[in-house]
């Protein structure tokens, strides 16, 4: 019975551990999208949602960029096909994760992977694959402490971001557009180690341009395609040099 | 919006979707090499017809100039200081701070100049 107790009071403590090891990792990345969520609350607002509405779509939907991209809509036409479709392309990439993560997840019981598939996001994602490729092994306790760290952050943040809407008007003219341009800058710009990656970074960000000019509710989905297939059909040097060798 | 409640639900439901669709066990497909190239692009892509029209076109809200618009030269100079530090954070508060001073900058000569 006592060794039984240790045991069961060391697997706790380890736990927490790597609980607090998820907060901490996630917690830099969670802080720099606040800026992003206060616009995501803010502009909510502004396109005519009530507080209650404007925190149910962070609250359910949890996805940053699909979030502002239908707020854009919303803001213009309107139209829910619009919407659907640039929500499917924007979460496509949570496919990949979701497929990534599915050899380490399938066992555990449908609540748990429900849990684990609500809380997954590209921040999540990557501390996890950091933490998985340091320990050599999967941690449903890190995926979703870092996970649920994201999720208030980012909800305290839209919070914030409806309040300051209904008192400051316009409050999206501050500047706060510009948030969302600079935190993309700073995800997309140092994750460009190829060719492939270059070239589908310039034919998206080119098409965007053009595109936005005579397309506006379609150009992020018209120039997202482009991007994919630019990135795609661009072959690295690396799998030049292994179809040479061959 | 009176169609928020659908909206919300649709982009709810399509979210989780793509989160959980490898999750579940009656999914017995794999995606092939060729589909998972594909999609390691999205992110990337993205992101970046969100913000280059931001950097680019910013300045046609404002009535500004393209050349001396804040958008442009913050958005450039967060762009330069993303490829000397790797801390996501860091270039965030640089950048919103680039902006934030050009901003005050260009309010200040417009109340000095009238």
């Amino acid at each position: 019975m006592p060794s039984r107790t240790v045991v069961v009071t060391e697997s706790v403590s380890s736990d927490v551990k790597i609980m607090n090891r998820g907060i901490v990792d996630i917690f830099p990345l969670a802080l720099a999208t606040v800026p992003w969520g206060i616009l995501c609350g803010s502009l909510a607002i502004t396109v005519g949602l009530t507080p209650l509405q404007a925190q149910l779509m962070s609250l359910l939907i949890f996805a940053g960029a699909a979030q502002l991209a239908a707020l854009t809509i919303m803001g213009s036409v309107g139209s829910l096909s619009a919407m659907f479709s640039s929500t499917f392309v924007i979460s496509s990439r949570h496919l990949l994760y979701s497929a990534v993560f599915r050899e380490h997840v399938r066992k555990s019981p449908l609540g748990l992977r429900c849990t684990i598939a609500f809380f997954l996001t590209d921040e999540m994602f990557a501390v996890t694959c950091a933490y998985m490729e340091k320990h050599k092994s999967f941690s449903a306790v890190y995926a979703l402490s870092s996970g649920i760290t994201f999720y208030l952050i980012w909800n305290i943040s839209t919070f914030a971001g409806i309040v300051a809407g209904q008192y400051i008007p316009n409050l999206e003219h501050l500047g706060l557009e510009f948030a969302i341009a600079a935190t993309f800058i700073a995800i997309v710009i140092p994750s460009i180690k190829n060719r492939s990656t270059l070239v589908s970074v310039v034919s998206s960000g080119l098409s965007a341009i053009i595109l936005s000019i005579f397309l506006e509710e379609y150009a992020l989905i018209v120039a997202t395609f482009i991007g994919m297939f630019c990135g795609y059909l661009t072959n690295d040097n690396q799998q030049n040099k292994e179809k040479s060798n061959e | 919006m009176n169609n928020f409640w659908l909206a919300l639900l649709g982009m709810t439901c399509i979210t989780f979707f793509c989160r959980f669709l490898f999750f579940s066990k009656t999914v017995s497909f794999e995606l092939g090499p060729k589909v998972k190239r594909v999609l390691s692009y999205t992110a990337p892509s993205v992101m970046t017809a969100m913000w280059v029209p931001i950097v680019f076109l910013g300045h046609q809200d404002s009535s500004g100039d393209f050349i001396t618009s804040p958008f442009l030269i913050a958005g450039m100079a967060t762009v330069a200081f993303s490829l000397l530090m790797k801390n996501t954070l860091a270039v965030v508060v640089f950048g919103m701070g680039v902006f934030g001073l050009l901003k005050i900058f260009y309010n200040s000569i417009q109340s000095v100049l009238s």
